[in-house]
């Protein structure tokens, strides 16, 4: 595009306006009208153009001969083809419907599976599923047809074995098995081509409550984890060719393998895995407002204290937390909750007593240091990122005059902001909400040393001060137990306050880290929520902690958990499970808010009866014991012996424990065919696959000895011929593909395009002034 | 020419005459931000290298590191030459997208240029890396540290390959440099196809 070249169109529609007048006149009459609008579509087709021809060179463009399979749009919509050996087959399906009965304290939920399978073999599915960290899982059914197999508690070991013995056996059996507390791996064998196997799963779960709002919370997928590296062992050399090896490391993510499902990329593939939620709420007490956070629901009101909810489209795809918050009709929540239970020759109770507010316990606050950690990572890429930015700069904004307070930044690298903490002055703060504006999400997660940083107290001497470290991350991690040692060795008096970002936060990790650091867990999980939350937090901080609660009982012995009550924070209540050997005295709770003493006495008998407590009181405790292991407090086979002794008396999956059911009628033929399908999973909704996946990608061709399906392949089209391009989702390649090699950056810039933009936008808009030169002769 | 009054233009077209010189302002000042976008690209591609040159020589000189401005976030790790095509650039530490507007990144991960192992550099296709198209096999790259030492690269072969599966083992035996840009080098939309380049170390 020359000048040259304009000039002389302009010559030539000024010669054609002179020759002939009258109809260059027409024809502006005739067309000015949609001029804009002409040209709107003009333009709009000549950059669809630009863009399908550039496509197109791209396409065509490789003169090395390497083909690009452009049969993405050829796919069905909603399949997934998996590589058996040298053949695809179509992977299993998954549909889920959640029936959560809430009443009083407890929820029970029913998570109902359907996997189908629409291939010609035999196949055996593997989904990783989430459920929530504090769920007791005590009931596995399998149906096939009219009949239902009811699963069994067995030792893992064990119930592996079983499992593995009827799939060889071509019986069909479900194995659920625990990864962690909020993450279970559900395999079922031997389905058959086009059957459908349903299996159900049953748990029982503490509403959670805080302040006047009682919650509960449904994870639906299980966000994509970075796992960090094992690190290798160096040796050093004496000098005379006889060396010695470093302290053997283990590798921070042993089970690496069975915590990295597949994922799809949103923009390739639909979204899978719809579920349908129901929700039956019973308070208990008259209901307020009653709110999905995250899903549009239908709300049925049969009762002043009834609801029931279902979503509003019936199924959504599982890419996000289910988030169900509820307030009291009455101003005030009752403050005090006492259930009991009668199983076997033992009580179990449930106590949640909510201390007081002080109204002039403000002014006792002391002056904070608060170290703000902001986790700027790849998986916090998208919307995370956002919320995140929102929520500190909130808290900054809520900074008292004489505070020290200062920020720091982590993705695999970190930075502190500044190199202690500094006075939260108009100037400090400025700069500090300039370091936040200003970051972007990449690179890996490496979570311990920003921790580290955070808990480092430089005035230990200085009571003075009360020290918060504030720590906003979505937590995928998958070593998790290396954050929870570094909490636990370096908290000295600092406390550890967790803000979950995102869709489907790692809320094991916040829960237990918070729980070690004696903090709080606050989640965010949309921007919408992050004033709200963010204010509920900051008077956490600001409001003196319930320190020193001890509980004792009157009639008897008296086993309760959790064994050490935690601080709490304004708002929260005490939440006490207990076996009892009678239920014949009081309960007396006491401590201390601020500095003024507070007790109260419940009457074990007035307790009304609940249901499932004994499940919690067991999963509670099971939770008490992996904690005391965690801190040191007790060994790993005095551990294991108490896991194992509660799980399979109360009939719970556990660390050690998974519930096994196998069908006695073998239906898979002798030499049939068996192959092994990972379901995928969503990405988890507001992430940027991108981040995740091409960051992840650098860091695995480190790790060599990750277990890999390599025999395992997804793709997202319909062609079977293998490619050297392949056009399968990048989740597969990461799942099954090791040795792949660098993960190249990307090396465009969009500086051609806008050029060509520009001018383009720079000749139709010459062509528009030319447009009027005609008309503009006439009227001479 | 006077004689014809404004009121005999029919209103129908004098809608439009006056819509049409702001639609033509407005995509005027459109493509030529656009344009200005474009040309700024370049021109800190070309203006970084300038400093890039200074702070590397200092850097050779003092042995440590030296952002080439106060408020980088990279500095710069070597300088690469293709001798035949009087080609170089400062190549820049990390392979992030910040890094890549200023010079060549120095892809995290992979070892040094001339150490045991494949060394990669990457950069924009249309700016530091427009020459590597012109690239031969046999062609002579000299890569010069920060440190100072010298290693001289003789390329082996070319190849087109995903930026996922690129192939490149980092820990490969002997020492290698790959250069990598984006594939096809002509086409203004980023693809997942990269363009590298193998040198093996000429001793």
């Amino acid at each position: 595009m020359n000048v040259q070249t304009m000039d002389a169109s302009l010559q030539t529609s000024r010669s054609e306006a002179n020759g002939s007048e009258e109809p260059s006149h027409v024809h502006s009459r005739r067309h000015h009208p949609s001029f804009p609008i002409g040209v709107a579509i003009t333009l709009a087709l000549a950059i669809a153009a630009i863009f399908a021809a550039l496509g197109g060179a791209r396409a065509g463009g490789p003169t090395t001969g390497l083909p690009i399979v452009s049969s993405l749009a050829d796919a069905r919509i909603g399949s997934l083809l998996l590589r058996d050996g040298e053949r695809y087959v179509e992977a299993p399906r998954l549909a889920t419907d959640i029936d959560i009965a809430l009443s009083g304290p407890t929820l029970r939920a029913r998570i109902t599976q359907m996997f189908n399978n629409p291939t010609a073999n035999w196949v055996e599915a593997v989904y990783v599923n989430p459920l929530p960290d504090g769920g007791a899982v005590d009931t596995l059914k399998m149906v096939i047809g009219d009949r239902i197999v009811v699963g069994e508690i067995k030792e893992r070991v064990e119930a592996k074995a079983i499992y593995e013995d009827a799939k060889r056996a071509g019986r069909k059996a479900t194995l659920i098995e625990q990864e962690r507390p909020n993450i279970f791996t559900n395999s079922v064998a031997n389905i058959g081509p086009g059957e459908t196997v349903v299996v159900q799963i049953e748990y029982q779960e503490p509403v959670h409550r805080t302040g006047n709002e009682s919650s509960l919370r449904v994870p639906l997928v299980v966000a994509p984890r970075y796992n960090p590296a094992p690190v290798v062992q160096t040796v050093d050399f004496g000098g005379r060719g006889w060396g010695r090896t470093s302290e053997p490391h283990r590798d921070p993510v042993p089970d690496r393998g069975r915590i990295t499902p597949p994922v799809l990329d949103p923009r390739i593939e639909p979204p899978t895995n719809p579920v349908a939620i129901t929700v039956h709420l019973n308070a208990g007490f008259p209901l307020g407002d009653v709110k999905s956070h995250h899903h549009a629901v239908k709300i049925d009101a049969p009762a002043d204290d009834t609801r029931v909810i279902r979503l509003d489209s019936n199924v959504v795809p599982a890419d996000r937390d289910f988030e169900l918050t509820w307030t009291p009709a009455a101003t005030e929540a009752p403050s005090v909750g006492l259930f009991r239970e009668h199983v076997g020759d033992a009580d179990y109770l449930l106590a949640l007593v909510t201390p007081p507010l002080l109204a002039d316990a403000q002014k006792e606050a002391l002056a904070r240091e608060i170290v703000f950690v902001i986790d700027n990572s790849g998986s916090m890429g998208g919307t995370s990122i956002t919320q995140a930015k929102a929520s500190l700069l909130f808290a900054l904004d809520r900074l008292k005059s004489n505070d020290r307070f200062n920020v720091i930044r982590f993705d695999h690298t970190m930075d502190a902001l500044f190199t202690d903490t500094v006075a939260a002055d108009a100037d400090n703060i400025a700069r500090a909400k300039g370091f936040v504006s200003a970051l972007q999400a990449s690179g890996g997660t490496e979570m311990v040393p920003p921790m580290r940083a955070a808990l480092s107290d430089r005035r230990g001497q200085d009571s003075q001060y009360l020290r918060q470290v504030v720590f906003l991350t979505d937590g995928e991690i998958g070593n998790e137990q290396e954050l929870f040692d570094t909490i636990a060795a370096m908290r000295g008096r600092s406390r550890v306050f967790m803000v979950g970002i995102g869709s489907a936060p790692n809320s094991f990790l916040m829960t237990r880290a918070a729980e070690i650091g004696r903090g709080t867990f606050t989640h965010i999980g949309s921007v919408e929520q992050v004033q709200q939350r963010m204010r509920e937090l900051v008077e956490k901080l600001e409001s003196p902690a319930v320190t020193g609660l001890t509980a004792t009982y009157t009639g008897g012995a008296m086993d309760a958990t959790p064994g050490i009550l935690p601080d709490l924070y304004r708002g929260e209540p005490v939440v006490i499970a207990a076996k009892l050997g009678a239920l014949d005295g009081t309960l007396e709770i006491k401590g201390m808010i601020g500095a003024r003493p507070w007790t109260v006495t419940l009457p074990v008998a007035k307790a009304a009866e609940g249901t499932g407590l004994s499940k919690l009181w067991a999963r509670r405790k099971i939770t008490d014991a992996e904690m005391a292991k965690r801190l040191r407090q007790a060994s790993a086979e005095e551990t294991n012996k108490r896991v194992l002794g509660l799980a399979l008396e109360h009939h719970l999956v556990s660390r050690l424990t998974s519930l096994v059911a196998v069908d006695a009628t073998p239906s898979r033929p002798e030499g049939a065919r068996l192959s092994r399908a990972e379901l995928p999973l969503n990405l988890p909704a507001g992430w940027d696959f991108d981040k995740v996946f091409g960051e992840r990608k650098t860091n695995d061709h480190r790790i060599n000895d990750q277990p890999s399906t390599p025999t395992l392949e997804r793709r997202a089209d319909a062609g079977s011929v293998p490619v050297p391009v392949k056009p399968a989702p990048a989740a597969f390649a990461v799942a099954s593909n090791t040795s792949a090699g660098v993960a190249l950056p990307k090396t465009a810039t969009d500086a051609e395009l806008k050029l060509m933009a520009g001018l383009l936008l720079l000749v139709l808009s010459l062509l528009l002034v030319l447009s009027r030169h005609p008309r503009h002769h006439t009227a001479h | 020419m006077t004689a014809a009054p404004p009121t005999s233009t029919p209103s129908l077209c004098r809608r439009p005459s006056r819509l049409s010189p702001a639609t033509a302002a407005i995509f005027a000042l459109v493509g030529v931000w656009l344009i200005g976008d474009a040309l700024y690209i370049h021109a800190k591609a070309a203006l970084a290298q300038v400093l890039l040159e200074r702070a590397f020589a200092a850097e050779v000189a003092s042995g440590t590191v030296v952002k080439p401005w106060s408020w980088a976030d990279t500095w710069p790790v070597a300088r690469i030459e293709v001798p035949r095509l009087a080609a170089h650039a400062i190549v820049l530490a990390g392979g992030t997208g910040q890094a890549l507007a200023f010079g060549p990144g120095h892809v995290e991960r992979t070892p040094d240029a001339g150490e045991p192992g494949t060394a990669v550099y990457a950069a924009h296709r249309d700016t530091h890396f427009a020459f590597l198209g012109q690239v031969a096999a046999g062609d002579e790259i000299v890569v010069t540290r920060r440190d100072g030492a010298t290693s001289r690269f003789r390329v082996t072969h070319t190849q087109v390959v995903r930026w996922d599966s690129s192939g490149i083992d980092p820990a490969a035996p002997g020492r290698h440099l790959t250069l990598a840009t984006c594939w096809p080098l002509d086409s203004a939309l980023p693809g997942p196809l990269r363009y590298v380049v193998h040198a093996d170390l000429a001793n």
